[in-house]
């Protein structure tokens, strides 16, 4: 059955491992992806994630496991496989005086279906800078530059590796519309991320990765939705409320009360809601405020680490 | 995919022509060379000329063992190569392709040298041009090896300074490459034999003003040799990526790469390639044996010559009625004759004086067939040389033989024992006189 599953996934990987001196970097670590997905990798420093790309790209020699892309076995064909991958590395530079046309012509003519480096310019928003030497590229111009060679091959699945890393709030933008359009062109694409909310916002799936195991994987919405974490409930009104009432009629809930409001946690939001909401009258309620747990909840619920940077 | 490693190499050729430090190792330092050179060779007569090999050993051996490994180290230091890794086509590809860019480029400055020098000093082109684009291409083969390990072992480009300053500078002092083998100790010339700067010097400069690459087959299997196993470990130890690093099991390679650098010195040296190369002060610093005159050749008497039949300088005037095991051996002695580098090596008088050598080893140490030794020394001078040419380095060596370099052994030529050298020049110069009365018609054989 999951053998069956990994020929019709885009991508397969299974009981990946690698080790680093005494050090397990990854530890089985196993996902499959749909064609035409984005899917997600997250995980803190040293989870594993690039590691975990840099495998399935070749650019590492696992200890374990299998990657198959498209039905081809990656560690078996790594040439064949090339032909049909596309790639973002982490801090992508060219040689200093390569211009952006040069690169492309000089990728492209490495594959028998590639894109004509004029078109990959053009959708990539490259022109002002097309014969200009890389050195004198913008963060956002070489991090475009980078995306335009992973697409030189017009690639069925493409890896970016932190593709958003360092940019600035309006070129990271401009990258999300390129990476949906990528997806509504029905490109899989699997991506790591510095930003948690990017990952929820642009991936269909995601995996979470943490000390070289893949702790979750799924949709961002059913992470969330099977989170163990309760709801936070935030409740003001103009007279206190009574205390031993509150907790009364909430037993199963947490409650802390801070600068005039409530805290409530909450695993039953509805019922508690509707409960406190009983129990206002003939008090006025200034506010109320329903915190559902959200991705970075679960990331720590799931690593035990708050959200930072990634490795 | 031959499309894409034809894209790479032309532009590995662009930009390494829109790189300002590239320009200046490429073609700024050659440059600095060769004016370094011309102020120190311009007296030589043509000025220069006996020096070309050593110039283009080291503008090669400074593109191949600085230029391109400081280029690749710099280029995998910025994630490029770690890029090309996830392209379809083959490390050999993309590395053969930097090699071969390197190859024009540095043959490009060597054209420029020989053209300067040329142009600056009056050196004469080479006498043999096509000769020396086929040692040229073994002697930046060899070189180009060697720049691939110094690529995979250097872990940043100051680090390829360092290495690559590792194999210039033994080679610069003591390989034959800055500072000319005849100029160097004894044992300095034995170590030259285990590098690749002397057979790159000794292919190379026969091809300016020499007989080509006739009697240069030793240099270039050496080269040969090195390179191929210099390319093995440097493709065995590349790294993609600047974060990896060289692993213990690989350093097996390198142990390849030195023990090619062996293989080769310890075979040079037990074939004799390695015999001490002469100080040629003598013939050029003093009276050169283009000025003798008719006079001086008919000045020298024949009267205190031995009779061909006796034990000192004996001659035989056929090579008829040997043994089977005689004739065996003899036809052994010439065929060695035929490869033995001081047969052909060096300027036309010390060729000479190298060849009646052996007449005079097997004279002084009685060998059995001592007088047909002679008569095949005799032979090979009169196939070798003009006869002009021939009458006038013989009479030089009958007035001068004390000058030049004196060979007291041959073992590589199957001739036993070792000759006092004051007894080794007498001798030669009687057989010289010996030959010089047959050519000028005073002695009939």
């Amino acid at each position: 059955m999951a053998a069956a599953a990994a020929a019709d996934a885009a991508l397969a990987v299974r009981d990946l491992a690698k080790r680093y001196g005494d050090t397990d970097a990854l530890r089985g670590v196993s996902f499959d992806v749909a064609a035409g997905e984005i899917f997600g990798i997250l995980g803190p420093n040293g989870a594993g994630k690039t590691t975990t790309i840099e495998c399935i790209l070749g650019l590492r020699h696992p200890d374990g496991g299998s990657i198959t892309i498209a039905g081809i076995d990656a560690m078996r064909e790594p040439r064949r496989v090339k032909q049909i991958v596309g790639a973002q590395l982490q801090s992508t530079a060219l040689q200093e005086k390569i211009t952006p046309r040069e690169a492309l012509t000089l990728f492209a003519s490495f594959y028998g279906n590639a894109i004509k480096p004029n078109e990959l310019i053009t959708r990539f928003s490259l022109g002002e800078k097309a014969d200009a030497p890389f050195d004198s590229l913008s963060g956002g111009q070489r991090q475009r530059l980078a995306l335009a060679l992973a697409f030189v091959n017009d690639p069925a699945v493409v890896f970016l590796d932190e593709p958003t890393a360092a940019l600035d709030p309006q070129v990271r933008r401009e990258l999300h519309r390129e990476i949906r359009q990528i997806k509504s062109a029905g490109r899989t694409v699997v991506l790591s991320t510095h930003y948690i909310d990017e990952a929820h916002q642009l991936c269909d799936r995601i995996a979470i990765i943490d000390r070289g195991r893949v702790v979750a994987v799924g949709q961002p919405d059913e992470l969330v939705a099977a989170s163990k974490t309760p709801a936070r409930i935030v409740i003001r009104t103009s007279k206190p409320l009574d205390a031993s009432r509150l907790r009364e009629i909430v037993p199963s809930s947490v409650l802390r009360e801070h600068a005039g409001e409530w805290h409530i946690s909450s695993n039953e939001v509805t019922r508690t809601v509707t409960a406190i909401v009983s129990m206002v009258d003939g008090n006025e309620l200034l506010d109320l405020q329903i915190h559902r747990p959200t991705l970075e909840d679960v990331y720590l619920e799931l690593t035990g680490t708050p959200f930072g940077p990634s490795e | 995919m031959t499309a894409g490693l034809w894209q790479h190499f032309r532009l590995t050729l662009r930009l390494n022509l829109r790189s300002p430090r590239a320009l200046v190792y490429g073609y700024i330092v050659p440059i600095f060379f060769l004016l370094a050179f011309g102020s120190v060779f311009r007296s030589g007569v043509p000025p220069l000329m006996r020096e070309m090999g050593q110039l283009i050993t080291i503008s090669t051996l400074g593109g191949a063992c600085f230029g391109m490994p400081t280029a690749l180290v710099a280029e995998r230091e910025r994630g490029v190569w770690r890029r090309y890794r996830l392209l379809p086509v083959s490390l050999g590809g993309l590395v053969a392709g930097t090699m071969l860019a390197r190859f024009l480029i540095i043959a490009s400055a060597a054209v420029m040298q020989i053209a300067l020098a040329r142009g600056i000093y009056g050196t004469p082109f080479p006498a043999h041009p096509l000769q020396l684009l086929i040692a040229f291409t073994f002697v930046a083969f060899a070189f180009l090896g060697l720049g691939l390990v110094i690529a995979a072992l250097a872990d940043n480009v100051p680090a390829v300074q360092a290495l690559g300053q590792a194999i210039f500078l033994p080679m610069i002092m003591i390989g034959g490459v800055g500072v000319p083998l005849r100029s160097l100790p004894a044992w300095a010339q034995q170590v030259a034999g285990f590098f690749p700067g002397r057979y790159a010097v000794e292919s190379l400069q026969p091809c300016f003003n020499g007989n080509g690459l006739h009697h240069a087959t030793f240099g270039l299997i050496a080269l040969t040799i090195i390179g191929l196993a210099a390319c093995v470990a440097g493709a065995k130890l590349f790294r993609w990526d600047a974060g990896s690093h060289v692993s213990r099991a690989s350093w097996a390679w390198v142990a390849v790469a030195v023990c090619a650098g062996f293989a080769v010195g310890f075979t040079a040296r037990s074939t004799g390639h390695l015999r001490p190369v002469p100080n040629l002060a003598g013939p050029l610093a003093g009276e050169p044996y283009e000025s003798i005159t008719e006079a001086q050749i008919n000045s020298i008497t024949f009267t205190d010559l031995n009779a061909d039949d006796d034990t000192v300088t004996p001659l035989a005037h056929s090579l008829d009625s040997l043994s089977d095991e005689d004739r065996q051996r003899l036809a052994n002695i010439r065929a060695k004759l035929d490869a033995w580098p001081p047969a052909h090596d060096g300027p036309d008088a010390q060729r000479v004086r190298n060849i009646l050598s052996v007449a005079a080893i097997a004279d002084y140490t009685q060998d059995p067939l001592e007088g047909q030794i002679a008569r095949v020394v005799f032979d090979r001078l009169q196939a070798d040389f003009d006869k002009e040419l021939l009458t006038r380095i013989l009479t030089w060596i009958i007035l001068h033989p004390e000058q030049g370099a004196a060979i007291t052994s041959a073992p590589e030529l199957d001739l036993q024992g070792r000759v006092n050298e004051d007894v080794l020049r007498d001798r030669a110069m009687l057989y010289a006189k010996k030959l010089l009365g047959r050519l000028v018609g005073k002695i009939v054989d």
